[in-house]
């Protein structure tokens, strides 16, 4: 595990509802994770900012939709530049349907609404991989 | 307000209560919930746990009054229901122009009506719309038609609107910053269809505001507080009857802000752009008049009544003390509820129908003028045609059978509600001249002082949850193994194909060298809007170069594009000094 885990929050611009996130944001940081927030309007900006801060986890906040060709993209980018070991989670309002789906993608867990941050807090710290 | 006797009396009796009550805590010891030793709202406001006629000392009788008149703690308007019940607005908006159509229709015949028995539509653009995009952008995938209709252009009006009087029709357009392109839009297709704009009656929301809290990106506050002035100047010219501007305090809440925070917050931005309007030159009983409310309701029953009562209290109170305004009109604070969905889980869904239904009975003891009722399912998704008609029935239960209609403000004159009330306006007035002191809301904004006070709040009600302090159904207590979801509403595939396709013909289709010359001025308007002092904005260049672009078939993402690049266009968290 690294020593200090680094944390990529990102919530698509469109969409409003950031609540969630920045709440999640505060607790990741009071448990000493260095965290970054941005918002991006396409995938490739959040891979990128990965690549410019040398993050270890990459977490993804949608509740309005249009989160699927963002993941998509995403693990596409991620391929492209050899992060196949990143930590991808996901948060907001996103169908049980669609998490199935997104969870054989790789996300590894979906905090959705009524998901307490000590979860999420817990399942970084534990599924965090080990840079080589 | 009470004489000497009955206050003397009033003590005693309240001595007497305070030794029975105590001696029952003290019974409990430490078994004895929180709210029992010392209650509070959910904004901190402090509670008693039984009100007497002493409570009611300090408060000025006049501050009251009587519904209809000032300073109108009571509502706006002598008659309250009586005449007319509060309108049923629900939102409406999601797929292709025609989709979001045939809900209207629908639900107009469900008996969706607003005042005067006028049909009334409250439609809602899709976030592609919201981020200034046209459906062909890469960052438009999946996003189409989704959380709102696909409607970007003068020809999607049509599609919207065609076969409906527009003279008679009430719209209100829910964009968020692209309000500039999507009223010229309207407005050009209403000259289309032979209606001027003198007589197009509608909202357009003008909250740039809203940008201090909320997380879409946006122009920098002082660029959006610009525009807003600049449509209200605009409108106080050629649109007599429509209505400016939405007070966004329903945004505020939903992001976490707390009651006395919407009702404080939403008074120093009234403030605020009153005095902006002066300076570009419109008479505040103009401007005023025009403006509207969004107010959340949430679940803290009483504090949410009492915010409304004491919102209109403080309202009239300061813009008739600061800018001297005697039309009532200009002191009213017309609200549009929406019940906070906020506070709708996605367990359990069927819940969410009490909570709605006691928000909605709130709002309805409140007074307001128009109601939205949250469906069930959105905490998941764009609402089914049911869970939508369900959110009517909930107004037309409680409009039709519980005789709460009848009589004016009906909670008035309640030791505890009076009080509460006279403590929510103390509280909120406090935290608006705090906010003056920090040099206005713009000021407040560009420092981020106002998103840490609400994001503070947020946490802190998190907190709550997680802790069991504050209880919520189905989610920290009274749990269900079942975790089905509610049958979702979805937004068809085709609707972003056919979205793309259609915006793509239509800019080969229209006339090129129009547009150019239309979008070449458009450009050198927002230019000059971007250099322009407060003082300058009320020319209206600005709003006629959108509308002849608009006549000429610019797109939303097209124009949205000239405004970003002049005026900038950003995440909010970024505008913080």
């Amino acid at each position: 595990m690294p020593e200090v885990i680094r944390v990529l929050l990102a919530k698509p611009t469109h969409d409003g509802h950031d609540r969630g996130v920045r709440y999640i944001a505060r607790k990741f940081r009071d448990a000493g994770f260095e965290v970054i927030f941005t918002t991006f309007l396409v995938a490739d900006e959040v891979v990128r900012m990965a690549l410019e801060e040398d993050v270890d986890v990459i977490g993804i906040s949608s509740s309005s939709h249009g989160h699927m060709p963002v993941f998509e993209d995403l693990f596409a980018g991620l391929r492209a530049h050899g992060l196949d070991d990143m930590l991808v989670i996901g948060g907001g309002v996103i169908s049980a349907k669609d998490q199935s789906v997104l969870q054989e993608w790789g996300v590894s867990a979906i905090f959705g609404p009524g998901s307490g941050a000590d979860d999420a807090v817990g399942h970084v710290r534990e599924n965090v991989r080990r840079k080589s | 307000m009470f004489d000497k006797d009955i206050i003397a009396r009033a003590e005693r009796d309240e001595r007497d209560w305070r030794q029975r009550y105590d001696r029952i805590v003290e019974r409990f010891g430490e078994a004895a919930p929180k709210r029992a030793k010392g209650p509070s709202t959910r904004s901190g406001l402090p509670l008693k746990s039984a009100y007497f006629p002493s409570d009611l000392d300090d408060i000025d009788y006049r501050r009251i009054g009587a519904p209809g008149g000032y300073p109108y703690t009571r509502g706006n308007l002598a008659a309250q229901y009586q005449m007319m019940n509060w309108a049923n607005q629900p939102v409406i908006g999601f797929g292709l122009p025609e989709d979001t159509r045939a809900r209207m229709d629908a639900l107009s015949q469900q008996g969706m009506t607003g005042y005067f028995g006028q049909n009334f539509y409250n439609l809602l653009y899709d976030l592609v719309s919201h981020e200034g995009l046209d459906p062909d952008d890469p960052a438009a995938r999946g996003r189409v038609g989704q959380c709102g209709m696909a409607v970007y252009s003068v020809a999607d009006m049509a599609r919207l609107f065609d076969g409906l009087d527009l003279a008679k029709i009430n719209v209100v357009h829910i964009t968020d910053y692209q309000v500039v392109p999507a009223l010229a839009q309207y407005i050009a297709y209403g000259r289309r269809r032979g209606v001027p704009a003198e007589a197009l009656r509608g909202n357009t929301m003008n909250y740039y505001h809203q940008s201090a809290f909320c997380g879409m990106s946006a122009f920098p506050p002082e660029q959006g507080h610009k525009l807003a002035v600049a449509l209200i100047a605009y409108c106080a010219r050629h649109m007599p009857q429509w209505n400016t501007t939405n007070f966004v305090g329903y945004d505020l809440e939903e992001t976490g802000g707390n009651a006395v925070q919407e009702a404080g917050m939403m008074l120093a931005y009234g403030i605020e752009l009153v005095r902006s309007c002066i300076e570009a030159g419109v008479a505040p009983d103009l401007a005023l008049s025009r403006f509207g409310f969004q107010i959340a309701q949430g679940n803290d029953f009483f504090e949410e009544i009492a915010k409304i009562r004491a919102l209109r209290q403080i309202w009239a109170t300061t813009m008739q003390e600061r800018f001297g305004v005697s039309d009532p009109r200009a002191m009213h604070v017309r609200i549009h509820t929406h019940t906070a969905g906020a506070t709708l889980t996605a367990e359990q869904p069927l819940v969410n129908l009490i909570r709605t239904t006691l928000q909605a009975f709130g709002a309805a003891l409140s007074g307001v003028q128009a109601m939205e009722v949250a469906a069930y399912d959105e905490a998941y998704a764009i609402p089914t045609e049911e869970a939508a008609t369900l959110t009517l029935r909930i107004q037309q239960v409680i409009q039709e059978e519980t005789n709460i209609t009848s009589v004016s403000d009906p909670l008035a004159g309640s030791y505890f509600m009076e009080k509460l009330t006279d403590q929510m306006a103390r509280a909120a007035t406090d935290l608006a001249e705090e906010i003056e002191r920090m040099g206005g809301y713009i000021a407040a904004q560009r420092q981020g002082w106002i998103r840490t006070q609400i994001e503070n709040s947020a946490e802190q009600w998190r907190d709550q949850v997680d802790s069991g302090e504050s209880r919520l159904v189905g989610v920290n207590c009274y749990q269900s193994d079942d975790h089905r979801e509610p049958d979702l509403f979805t937004v068809d595939e085709r609707v972003e194909r056919i979205a793309i396709e259609r915006i793509r013909a239509h800019r080969q289709e229209r006339d090129a060298g129009k547009f150019e010359a239309a979008m070449a001025e458009f450009r050198a308007a927002v230019g000059l809007f971007a250099e322009q002092p407060m003082a300058g904005v009320g020319d209206d260049r600005l709003m006629e170069a959108a509308i002849a672009a608009a006549e000429a078939d610019a797109t939303t993402g097209e124009m949205m594009a000239a405004m970003k690049a002049a005026l900038g266009w950003d995440a909010p968290y970024n505008f913080a000094a």
